[in-house]
Parts: C-alpha cells; structure tokens; sequence
C-alpha cells in the first residue's frame, strides 16, 4: 500500500469490497497473479473475514476444485487462510461508505473514523441482503432473518428460542430448518407460499424424514405477542397468494424465520456509475456486467450474489473470473487460459434446471449460457441386495458430484455432466460408505437384504450418537413411524462428522426406513407405578415388551407388590399397563394371587402369640 | 434462549470459556464471551428486546450483519450503535435505544 501523505489518501492497485466467496477469491487471483498481496485490500463490514461461510455448517455441492463436500465454515478459514498467506490486507470492521469521483472512503468502526482510498481497479462483492416480509407484526423481538438465526447459531453458539416457524421452502429454509434440529430446537413447520418446494429435494427429504411438516401453498398473517414472539397465524392461500379466509391456523413457537429469498447489494456499485438494471431472475436490481464480470465502468468489476443471487460455488468462479481479468490488466501478462478455464467451469454449473432462472436473468443482460445436456433418468433400487450397496436418493439434476470423486472403486458416475443423476454400477460398489459420508445432500444410504433381517445404512449429524444395540423408532422419508428396528452398528466419522448408522429393519422395509427415532424414555414413562419398590412405568412396558405379559411373572421379575404395601398401590396400575400394551381387557387379564399378610406383620407378633406373651391371660 | 453446550458439527468448547467479559445492560451487569458480539451476549442472556421505536414498539434483531439496523442501541451514551456487529468490551454501559437515540446536547 501507498501512503501518499499522512491523513491523505492511499494507492492500492486494487480494492474488493467484501470478504465473502466471490471477494476473497476474486483477492487471491488478483494476488496470485500479481505476485504481491500487500496491493490488493479487501474491505468488509464483518468482525472476521469469510462472508456468510462462517455460519454455513453443511457441506457443499459443486466438485472437489470448489470445495464440495467441505462445510462452510471449513471454507471460509481456508479461502481467508490462502489470503492472508499472499499477503492480502483486510480492513475488518469497515464500512465502505461512499465511493465517490476521486476518492473510496472507508469508515473504521473501531478507531471511529474515515479513511481514502484511491485504486486502479475495484472489484465489488458485497453480496445481498435478505428480503422482508410483510405480515402484522412482522418487527416483533423473534422474527428474525434465516441468515440472522444462523449467525447466532452456528457463528455465535447462541439460541435464540426454543420452538421455530420457518416462512419458505428455498434452499436457505430448508438447511436452517435442519441446522436448528440439530442445534436441538424444535422446528414446528416450514411454511411456503408457492405450491412446491424451491428448493433442492435432497435438502428437503433431510428434514421431511425427520417429520418436519412443509405447508406448500401456506403463508404467515400475523406474529403474535406483545413484546416478543409467542406465536404466529398461519393460513392457505390461494393461487394469487391471497390467504383463504377460514384456513388461518394458530401455531404456538417463539421464534418465527424469514427465508424469503435475498436482494443484491447494489448501493455502491451504483454509487460508481456503473449501469443497474431490474433483473428479477437475478434477484432484482443487479449491475449491468460482461463475461468478465466487468461492468458498464471500466475499472468496476462485479462478482457473487451482487450480480445475482446464485450459489457460493459460482461466486467463487466469478471471484476468479474478475479477479484474473484484473490481474491481466495490472500486469499487462495474458490470462486468457485461467479466464477460459473458469468460463468453463461456469458453463458446467449452469447447465442444470435450478439455473434456468440464472441463464434467463443473463439473457437480458446479453449474456448466454447453455442450459441441458445431463442425464434426468433415476436409477431404481435393485431388487436383491445381498450384499451392502450404495443406494442413491438423488432425483433432481443438481451441480453436485463428490459421489462419483470420493467412490474408491469408480462405481458412481454422474453421466459425464456435474448436473447428472448419479447412478451406481452395482458390479463395483464395495458397500464403504464413503460416499455416504460425502454426499452433501444426505442422499446415499447403505442397503442389504440379510437372511432375518435387512440393513439400512442412514447418514447420521446428531447427538446423542445411538449406541450399538439399541432399539429405535424406524421412520420413512416423510417421518413417520413404520416399524421398530434396533441399532446395529454405528461408523463414527471423527473428522467429517457424519456418521452412518446401520438400522436392522424388517424384511422388505430397506426401500422405506430412511431414519430413526431413538426410542426415549418420556416423562411420564419414567413415573413410578410402584412406590416401594421403585418401579417405573418405562420398566413394566419394556418387560412387556420383551413378551412378559402376565401380572404374576412381572411380579417375580421387578419384584412389583413385593414391598410393604403388597401391591395395593400398583396392582392396579400394572393391570392397566398390560390391558393397554396387550388390548386384553382387565377382566380378562389373570388378576395374581393375593398372599397374607396383607401388611407387614412383625414376626415378633407372632412370635408373643406362640409363647402366650402380651396376650390378655 | 441460551448458549448450545452440545452441537454435533461444531466446537462449542468456546461456549463454556472460563475468561468472561462484563459489561452493563440497563445497569444490570451481563456476563459476555470474549467472541460475543453484544446482540449474542444479550441474547445469550435471554434479553431479546434491545430498544423502542419513537412510536414504542419493540425491536430486536433481525438481519445479524449489520444491515437492517433493527437491532441499534446505545453504548456509554452514543446511539445508532449496531449491537449485531459490534463486539463485547469490558465495562461498556449499554442500553436500549428509544426512538433515534437522544442527542447529548
């Protein structure tokens, strides 16, 4: 860096506004290129660098060269770790306030004041903000941003409540929904205006197997509380999205999240005289850019969700793209082949139907990309597996392919595009599991059919981890309880965190369990039925459960009304306990014998009565 | 409300950090982590209301990256201050914000 003059403004030769993806990328390409770090300065409002990868705990999609299959805050510390290595300069905690004809002012929330900056070429990634939404209610303490929760989650390991209500069914909804549940909160349901899920299905059958219910075509009418959230209404709409009178529903939670979509943040490139445009595929307002990412101003680049709300994966690529054209410029040197190189890259991301809107919104700006060109067609589950295999859960064609990568014995393929549905080749599939571990969707499972018994493998991201032998709740993709099954074994993934837990369930349910519920002990059950022997009522179900069902033999066994009171208490209680489990009325249930003494009887009592002691002579 | 003690993807050993930072919240000492922001400290404290509106109605946070400005309050009397990225400091006296904050003069 330049310093001019004391006070006075200092020379980079470029400045990046932002220190999310796209940012830091687009600074180490500049870096790298250059050859010297100390001229490039990144500019970020944050406490710390990295955007809003710090709070993603999810593994990405894309491939292997961007990350996939890393979670997001592991990104973000190699991204800004890579920077700092080529000498990169941060200015953390400021703000770029103004970008004006002769000067970039920089507020610095720490020291309180300004600073100029003057640079060859600026390359703006400030990203987006999320959109509001308006329902009654909707500034109450507790409606908060779905990004906002996360920060707080995953960043700050803070809670804000206990019970949520999630507003849309995107991408962001459906992965906040299932950081919260494994943050331990209860997420009562996922409401989504439109009439099915935006976003990835993968993301989707993650939570639905968990029984979080999505209300498509619902809206949120009003937060409820005075001071903070204690509730919110909820209704059907119709196809205007107007909600339907007589369907508005009362749900008790106190914490309501906005995952309604993002608008880029365009204040400043506006501020250079770069042209906007209105380009609602893109999100909205975006600037106006070129292949290169160069905008309507010469020296003005653009990268990540400021040029349209997509993916980190393909804001890093932008980060590249401006930051290797910038470089090309600095140093006079030809970069065409980098530049080429993430061009392709993408043109590959892009192919895919959850692009279509992205390569619609580029249209209008003059800018084409091919859409298709992968494969759609779903693989079906065999329908013998004798052995352990892969299967694949993955119907939608989504830019993701660590499946294919990771499989050590090149089993899976994607069909030659990054977009493909993944299929198996049953002939080379070992059954490891580590595609299982890698899937950031959480879509492969571990199948075989056993002689008993079949084995469901299930990827597993919670605590408490389930102990080998333990019986569950089995449950289907939509949660809900098929079965009861048993926990075979589990493999403990230390490093990537997600274990597998391989489910024993019934013959001809491998193509239906995809989780499980331990099975608890409930408040109630742990209520004692027998006061002096100290029996609960969790300890008679099991012993029921386990085939014991007749009152006498429960007695021997948890020694129930074998205590002082000789069963008047819980006599009855245990026979209600058996009629419930069995469906065998009481009165028809053998009721036990009824022994003397009916109370403790000293023995010294009878032992005066036989000598004639204390008796009236 | 309250901090996570046990999460199956990330390190929460930071949450049961033995160094603490103090500071003041309606006069009312609140204890903080050092990597607190003020936001996560008063929510981690159970506080979610950090001001009033000129027209009295509560507010929060709402955005948590300093863009909203939904969650401003007033540290040792400067208003406008956003608490979801401005980090703890010892001593600090925070407090809620009415309106747009009162001018010292």
């Amino acid at each position: 860096m330049v310093d001019n003059q004391a006070g006075g403004k200092r020379h980079v030769d470029a400045i990046v506004i932002g220190a999310g993806p796209a940012g830091l990328c687009g600074a180490i390409a500049i870096a790298e290129s250059i050859g010297d770090g100390t001229k490039v300065l990144v500019v970020d409002e944050g406490i710390e660098p990295g955007g809003q990868l710090p709070k993603q705990t999810h593994k990405f999609f894309g491939h292997e060269g961007f990350y996939a299959s890393v979670r997001g805050f592991e990104i973000g510390k190699r991204l800004v770790d890579k920077a700092r290595e080529l000498g990169i300069n941060f200015l953390m905690q400021t703000t770029l306030a103004g970008i004006y004809e002769d000067s970039i002012v920089a507020y610095d929330r720490n020291s309180n004041s300004v600073s100029e900056y003057t640079a060859d070429y600026i390359l703006i990634a400030t990203g987006a903000s999320e959109r509001f939404l308006l329902f009654k209610n909707n500034t109450l303490p507790g409606v908060y941003g779905a990004g906002a929760v996360q920060t707080l989650m995953n960043q700050y390991k803070v809670m804000p409540g206990k019970s949520f209500l999630i507003i849309g069914a995107g991408n962001i909804g459906l992965i906040v929904a299932y950081q919260l549940l494994q943050a331990g909160a209860k997420v009562k349901a996922i409401v989504e205006a439109t009439s099915k899920i935006g976003g990835y299905m993968v993301h989707a059958n993650k939570i639905m197997r968990l029984g979080i219910p999505i209300l498509l075509n619902h809206t949120i009418i009003s937060a409820l509380g005075e001071d903070r959230v204690e509730g919110a209404i909820i209704a059907q709409v119709d196809g205007k999205f107007k909600p339907i009178p007589g369907t508005e529903k009362e749900i008790a939670v106190d914490t309501i999240c906005l995952a309604v979509g993002l608008q880029p943040s365009v204040e400043l490139v506006a501020q250079t005289g770069a042209e906007i445009k209105y380009i609602s595929e893109l999100g909205g307002y975006v600037p106006v850019r070129d292949e290169n990412m160069k905008t309507t101003v010469n020296n003005v680049y653009v990268a990540g969700d400021l040029s349209g709300i997509e993916e980190a994966s393909t804001a890093m690529i932008e980060g590249y793209i401006a930051g290797y054209n910038i470089a090309q410029k600095i140093t006079g040197k030809d970069m065409s082949e980098k530049i080429t190189n993430m061009k392709n890259e993408l043109v590959e991301f892009r192919k895919g139907p959850f692009a279509a809107k992205v390569r619609e919104g580029l249209k209008k700006m003059g800018i084409s990309f091919p859409g298709g060109g992968y494969r759609e067609e779903i693989q079906q589950m065999p329908s013998s597996l004798s052995r352990l295999k892969a299967v694949i859960e993955c119907p939608q064609a989504i830019p993701c392919n660590p499946c294919e990568t990771s499989c050590p014995t090149g089993a899976i393929n994607t069909g030659g595009n990054i977009n493909g549905v993944p299929q198996v080749d049953y002939e080379k599939c070992t059954g490891c599991g580590i595609c299982v571990t890698k899937c950031p969707g959480l879509a492969i499972f571990l199948v075989q059919q056993r002689e008993e018994h079949s084995i469901v493998g299930i990827p597993y991201e919670f605590l408490p981890v389930p102990e080998k032998g333990s019986s569950v709740k089995l449950l289907d993709k939509n949660g809900k309880y098929v079965a009861d099954g048993q926990i075979d074994r589990v493999m403990i993934n230390r490093k990537e965190k997600t274990h597998i837990a391989f489910l024993k369930v019934p013959k001809g349910m491998e193509g239906v369990v995809r989780h499980f519920e331990m099975s608890t002990v409930s408040e109630e059950s742990q209520a004692y039925i027998c006061r002096c022997e100290e029996v609960s009522r969790n300890d008679v179900e099991k012993l029921i459960d386990s085939g014991i069902t007749d009152y006498e033999e429960i007695r021997r066994v948890l020694r129930i009304g074998m205590g002082p009171c000789g069963g008047k208490t819980c006599r009855s209680v245990v026979l209600q306990i058996i009629s419930e489990k069995t469906g065998v009325p009481i009165s028809e249930s053998r009721l036990g014998a009824f022994r003397p003494p009916v109370i403790p009887l000293p023995i010294d009592a009878i032992v005066r009565y036989a000598k004639g002691v204390g008796t009236d002579e | 409300m309250g901090r996570l003690v046990e999460h199956p993807i990330l390190d929460v050993k930071s949450s049961t950090s033995k160094t603490h930072v103090v500071f003041y919240f309606e006069g009312q000492p609140i204890c903080a982590l050092p990597s607190d922001t003020i936001a996560s400290a008063l929510i981690a404290n159970g506080i979610d209301i950090f001001g009033f509106t000129e027209h009295n109605h509560a507010r929060g946070f709402f955005c948590a990256i300093g863009k909203c400005s939904s969650c401003l309050v007033e540290v040792d009397g400067i208003p406008n201050v956003r608490s979801c990225i401005t980090p703890v400091r010892d001593g600090i006296n925070v407090r809620r914000q009415e309106g747009r904050g009162k001018p010292k003069w």
